[in-house]
């Protein structure tokens, strides 16, 4: 809201600033061509005032000179004047001077003595103060200047007397008064002012002005010093615009009148114009907001329309339409808005579709999976056990997605989706959680009934998937977690129910709940790794030997090294603790270095001491996967000159089957080198016979699984013979482990097998009691050395 | 009847710069004599033509009766307000105006009310021997008695103050030269 009532008060300055810069320019501009033109018509009214000033000033002295010429030749004051009558020439005079309107009416002596003074201003005769006057009447017969009489200032008109001849002047005065400077005002519409100047002080002869404005006025006079030109005044606070006129300098005398007219009188028709200007730019201005704020309004109220439209859809709501019809910019974005909010709700719930959905099966995906998960966790009622997921992966999909293919892999993976979701109630939710992995959430469903869903599901995945009328064996185990005793969340839940899958698998049970004890064997793996790593460093581990005794000659034949770990803590723990962990971590392939170092070293060890013993050392299928494998057995038996014929190599059948390819050519190349190999816990894999029958093998070890039973079971003594042939037949030597007491080993004789393993023999042994024993089986010094070079499997007895 | 002894004063006028001078006026007194007693009341004019006086200098003995003829065919109204003889005749033509006698001596100004320009000069002196400058600048006094006389020579001015002078006749004419300073008269000085 901020930034949107930001951008309309943007909107309303600009405009509004834009207006008042104009305004106020424009009104700036008329101001000054105003105030200019008032100033010029002031100079031109000066100018016109300086003029009709001058004029009227002569005519005065015109209609004075008239008069007075009248006067000079009226006989009976000639006669008076002649006959020196003074007071005739006086009453004379100022009748006349009645008569024209003239104040001073002065009759000089042609010795330039006043002889008859109107006024009376003094005494009689006297000096008259303007001889120069008198001077320039005699020459042009009449003289007119403006002077002072007293302390008043006059227009004096000087004519000279004839009776006939000159014999005097007549001298008359208009006073410069008040009359006369308003009379001038009429005229040019100006104030005037005249001063006189005595001994350096002015005073006032007459002015337009009152009295404060003259002494104003009086007191600037010193800066109207140049006479003609325009001077800037102040009168009464207001501009006045001045020019002063030099009347008359005569002896130290002075008189000089000022024109002058206030600025602010000329401006007053403008003021008007003025006052107009103003009220129209107030107006315009309150238009122009009023106008913006609209404006303004029509795009940002929309504009917020908008925005909170497309926080709608920032939050994930795609619902609400914008309202906005428009027909103009506003309008087509709303449209484009409501476009964009259509294609962005599809597009998100493809995107949704892609994210929570599987494409191979079209099940649920592990993220939905999860999510739905997480939905039930957070809706279940406290107390309530109505929550498990169950995990599965299938046993052998590897096998048939490396060796028939992804097609074949991709179609396993939609059938069994398909027969998931057939076994599954409809309130449970099948994913595939990726690669061969499934999982089932159950809800609503009691212990008893989950364990039963699990027991569908496995049955279900027993049947094989057929392609293209082939049966393919997959298989599953199936790890069980509820909530929320085996996990409080989602993520716990899924891993406890991958652990327990792992436990089914392992155990080859089918199905396992999971169980605390499970994770604690977790944590155990956990710290395990470091304490395996300490324990080849530390030489925990220890090798014990199993003899295989031939079943022909009940001789030794070899021993199997097998690997102890005599833990400080934990005393002695069994292989099957630690080697599926290890094979796990990978840490498989120090372990299998050791021990073959080891058991080189032994067999070393024993040939130096003269004992000829062949020794096999068990290798996963991860070594297998290990390229250098050859080159450090080969460093090895250097190191130890133990000829490669006394190492045996014993594989798991899974061991070859994780990459049929690489195995056998890592087996080829073992072979090359001289190494026995044999195929360990044969029988429980699912080997194929073709395959088998191209590895360079010379030793087939039957499962404990078949021999423990084979007294009991006619059925398994049949397999254990069949094998027993099918080894002879390849040309290998046969090795039956597990003899737990004489009938087995009666009965293995009878069939044929070459070689047994087994507690009735011997339980495994380190080497001093290996060698005690050997000694007292049949006595170390009776071994047959000679069967180390002709082993009786390359005998091809069976072959 | 003249006396067989009597002679003739010429008196040669000029002006400072040696130019002669006409218009002026010269008379001579007997010193230490009466003048002559008057036989006859003498008579002169003075006419008014084109708004001027003709002549603007007469000078004439006391008691003359001067008549003021008017030549112009309109009005003048003549007048003097010189102590020795003021007077005025009001507006006249032709031979309206009655003879005015100048019994005074002295300088008389006239004037007319109606024609300021017109001025006329009349000096009346208590002798017959008197005389005006012609254009040769010479006053020709007629038949002086013998003996010393005081000669007075004026040229229109401001105030009557004549330039005087003395000469002796002898029953021979005799010839007098005067200088008279004419700058600032109000009667212009016309050279020939």
């Amino acid at each position: 809201m901020i930034r949107i009532s930001r951008l309309r008060t943007r909107v309303i300055l600009f405009f509004v600033a834009m207006l008042i810069l104009v305004e106020v320019s424009s009104f700036a501009l008329i101001n000054a061509s105003n105030s200019r033109t008032a100033t010029v018509k002031i100079e031109g009214e000066l100018e016109v005032g300086q003029r009709v000033f001058g004029r009227l000033v002569h005519q005065n002295a015109q209609v004075l000179s008239q008069s007075a010429r009248v006067l000079a030749s009226d006989f009976a004051f000639r006669e008076a004047v002649a006959t020196g009558d003074t007071a005739t020439i006086v009453s004379a005079l100022v009748n006349h001077g009645q008569r024209i309107g003239a104040k001073a009416m002065l009759y000089v002596s042609l010795d330039g003595k006043v002889v008859a003074d109107s006024l009376g201003g003094g005494p009689i005769p006297r000096e008259f103060e303007y001889p120069g006057l008198l001077e320039r009447a005699t020459i042009t017969g009449a003289a007119a200047s403006i002077e002072i009489l007293g302390r008043q200032g006059f227009q004096l008109v000087a004519i000279p007397m004839r009776a006939p001849l000159h014999i005097g002047w007549v001298v008359l005065g208009f006073p410069v008064d008040s009359a006369f400077a308003a009379d001038l005002r009429q005229l040019t519409s100006l104030d005037v002012s005249f001063f006189a100047q005595s001994s350096q002080s002015w005073y006032s002869l007459a002015s337009t002005l009152d009295e404060a404005g003259q002494r104003q006025l009086q007191r600037q006079l010193p800066l109207l010093a140049i006479p003609y030109a325009t001077h800037i005044i102040d009168i009464h606070g207001s501009e006045q615009q001045a020019r002063l006129i030099s009347l008359t300098t005569t002896g130290g005398r002075r008189v000089v009148a000022v024109l002058h007219r206030s600025l602010a009188t000329a401006l007053a028709p403008y003021e008007q114009v003025r006052k107009t200007l103003i009220g129209l730019a107030i107006l315009s201005i309150l238009v122009s907001i009023v106008g913006s704020i609209w404006i303004a309004s029509t795009i940002t109220q929309p504009l917020s329309t908008l925005a909170q439209s497309a926080a709608q859809m920032e939050a994930g709501d795609y619902t609400g339409e914008v309202d906005l019809h428009r027909a103009d910019e506003i309008g087509s974005l709303a449209y484009s808005l409501n476009h964009m909010r259509e294609g962005i709700a599809e597009r998100e719930k493809r995107i949704l579709t892609l994210a929570y959905q599987d494409q191979l099966t079209g099940l649920a995906n592990r993220a939905k999976f999860s999510e739905l998960l997480s939905a039930a966790i957070a809706a279940a009622c406290p107390g309530a056990e109505t929550i498990a997921i169950v995990v599965m992966d299938l046993d052998r999909f590897k096998y048939v997605n490396d060796t028939l293919g992804h097609a074949v892999g991709d179609h396993v993976l939609r059938q069994v989706g398909q027969r998931l979701s057939n076994v599954v109630p409809s309130t449970g939710c099948v994913a595939r959680l990726g690669g061969d992995e499934f999982a089932v959430l159950l809800t609503g469903a009691t212990a008893a009934k989950v364990v039963d869903y699990a027991k569908g599901i496995v049955a279900a995945l027993e049947s094989p998937v057929l392609y293209e009328g082939q049966p393919l064996d997959v298989g599953t185990s199936v790890g069980i977690a509820r909530f929320p005793q085996h996990g409080r969340d989602a993520r716990t839940l899924v891993r406890n129910a991958d652990v327990a899958m792992y436990v089914a698998k392992r155990n080859k049970s089918g199905l396992a709940i999971y169980n605390a004890y499970y994770d604690t064997t977790q944590q155990e793996h956990l710290s395990l790794l470091g304490e395996l790593r300490r324990a080849v460093e530390q030489n925990e581990l220890l090798l014990m030997y199993q003899p295989k005794v031939s079943l022909h000659s009940s001789n030794v034949s070899a021993v199997e090294a097998l690997i102890r770990w005599r833990h400080p803590d934990k005393g002695l723990i069994h292989p099957a603790h630690f080697i599926p962990f290890a094979e796990h971590t990978g840490y498989i392939k120090v372990l299998t270095h050791w021990v073959l170092k080891e058991v080189i070293r032994q067999c070393g060890e024993w040939l130096t001491g003269g004992l000829k013993l062949q020794v096999s050392a068990n290798i996963s299928a991860r070594d297998l996967m290990n390229r250098d494998l050859p080159d450090q057995i080969a460093a090895l038996l250097a190191e130890h000159c133990v000829p490669a014929g006394l190492v045996c190599l014993e594989i798991t059948e899974s061991g070859f089957m994780e990459d049929p390819v690489h195995a056998q050519k890592v087996l080829d190349r073992l072979s090359g080198m001289g190494l026995r190999l044999a195929i360990d816990d044969y029988g429980v894999g699912y080997s194929s016979l073709s395959y088998i029958m191209k590895l360079p093998v010379q030793e087939l070890k039957i499962d404990r699984s078949f021999i423990a039973g084979i007294v009991a079971n006619p059925d398994l003594s049949t397999i254990v013979r069949s094998t027993i042939e099918l080894g002879h037949n390849l040309g290998m030597k046969v090795v039956a482990e597990g003899v737990e007491d004489s009938n087995g080993w009666d009965l293995l004789g009878a069939l044929g097998c070459d070689d047994a393993q087994g507690y009735f023999m011997s339980p495994p042994l380190e080497p001093a009691a290996l060698v005690a024993w050997m000694r007292q089986h049949d006595g170390v010094d009776r071994r047959d050395t000679a069967w180390l070079s002709s082993p009786p499997a390359m005998g091809g007895r069976g072959a | 009847m003249r006396a067989a002894w009597a002679a003739d004063l010429i008196v040669n006028i000029t002006d400072s710069g040696g130019h002669p001078v006409r218009e002026a006026v010269v008379y001579a007194e007997p010193i230490g004599r009466p003048v002559p007693p008057e036989t006859h009341v003498p008579h002169a004019t003075i006419d008014q033509v084109h708004k001027r006086f003709v002549p603007a200098v007469t000078i004439i003995r006391s008691g003359t009766e001067v008549r003021f003829p008017n030549s112009d065919n309109f009005r003048h109204s003549i007048y003097s307000f010189s102590p020795p003889k003021v007077f005025t005749v009001k507006l006249y033509s032709g031979r309206q105006a009655p003879p005015v006698v100048f019994d005074e001596p002295g300088l008389v100004v006239l004037g007319c009310n109606i024609h300021d320009q017109m001025v006329a000069w009349v000096v009346i002196v208590d002798t017959p021997y008197l005389a005006k400058s012609s254009a040769d600048g010479a006053a020709v006094i007629k038949d002086l008695e013998p003996g010393d006389y005081k000669l007075s020579a004026w040229y229109p001015a401001a105030t009557f103050a004549p330039v005087v002078s003395q000469v002796h006749v002898a029953g021979e004419p005799v010839t007098a030269r005067v200088q008279i300073d004419v700058s600032g008269s109000p009667l212009p000085l016309v050279h020939p």
